[in-house]
């Protein structure tokens, strides 16, 4: 991963904290006084390299792990925001990553329940009796990284 | 990656689907996991970890075995 590449996945992850969202590639490219191909062709690197995910043939991006910019049953307060994670991990990946507490709203798989789980200094404070499951192995996630 | 409230509901989710187990984690244990796992993700001066990073990462936290291998 270049110097370019990197200094693109440092600013895509500084808009999203600063706005909540992702820059699309224009705005990218105008923050980084580069051109929308170089970005484009950044943001299609950092995808290969699963430092980034992108919606299919598109260069719009869908995850900057842990946080994610398409609906999924796993909704998170941290940092003063409300975001998605892609999955349970992701989720609780969100507070972990902004270094802080969080509450995750979430769902069971299995019937639908509404489930709660807060962090607090790390910890869990509620939640603590749920379950995950994680169906895939480890080497098998980035063959469908929103299946796993 | 999905939470689901007891092990009775991994058995009846698990059916429902056809699936094959893969592999049950305490909430807590995925706080521990996640919290680690993405710590460093904001970092200004981040790098992608090395897959044996990754793995010693995993191994540190007791997520050992064939399940838990990235390669």
């Amino acid at each position: 991963m270049d110097a370019f590449d990197l200094d693109v996945r440092r600013h895509v992850y500084f808009a999203v904290v600063a706005s909540g969202r992702p820059p699309s590639v224009s705005e990218a490219a105008s923050a980084l006084r580069a051109s929308e191909e170089e970005v484009a062709h950044a943001y299609r690197r950092l995808h290969d390299a699963h430092a980034l995910v992108l919606f299919p043939g598109t260069t719009e991006i869908w995850m900057a792990n842990p946080f994610c910019f398409a609906p999924t049953p796993h909704r998170v307060e941290a940092g003063g925001r409300i975001w998605t994670g892609t999955c349970c991990w992701d989720a609780l990946g969100i507070p972990g990553a902004l270094h802080g507490d969080g509450r995750v709203e979430s769902v069971c798989a299995c019937c639908g329940e509404a489930l709660s789980l807060v962090v607090a200094d790390g910890a869990l404070t509620e939640g603590a009796d749920l379950l995950a499951h994680i169906l895939v192995p480890a080497r098998r996630w980035w063959e469908d990284i929103g299946f796993t | 990656m999905v939470f689901l409230r007891s092990e009775e509901h991994v058995t009846r989710w698990l059916a429902a689907g056809g699936w094959e187990p893969g592999v049950t984690l305490t909430a807590p244990k995925l706080n521990e996991l996640a919290r680690t796992w993405w710590w460093t993700r904001l970092d200004p001066g981040w790098r992608p970890r090395t897959a044996a990073e990754s793995q010693a990462l995993l191994d540190a936290l007791g997520l050992t075995g064939d399940f838990w291998q990235l390669a």
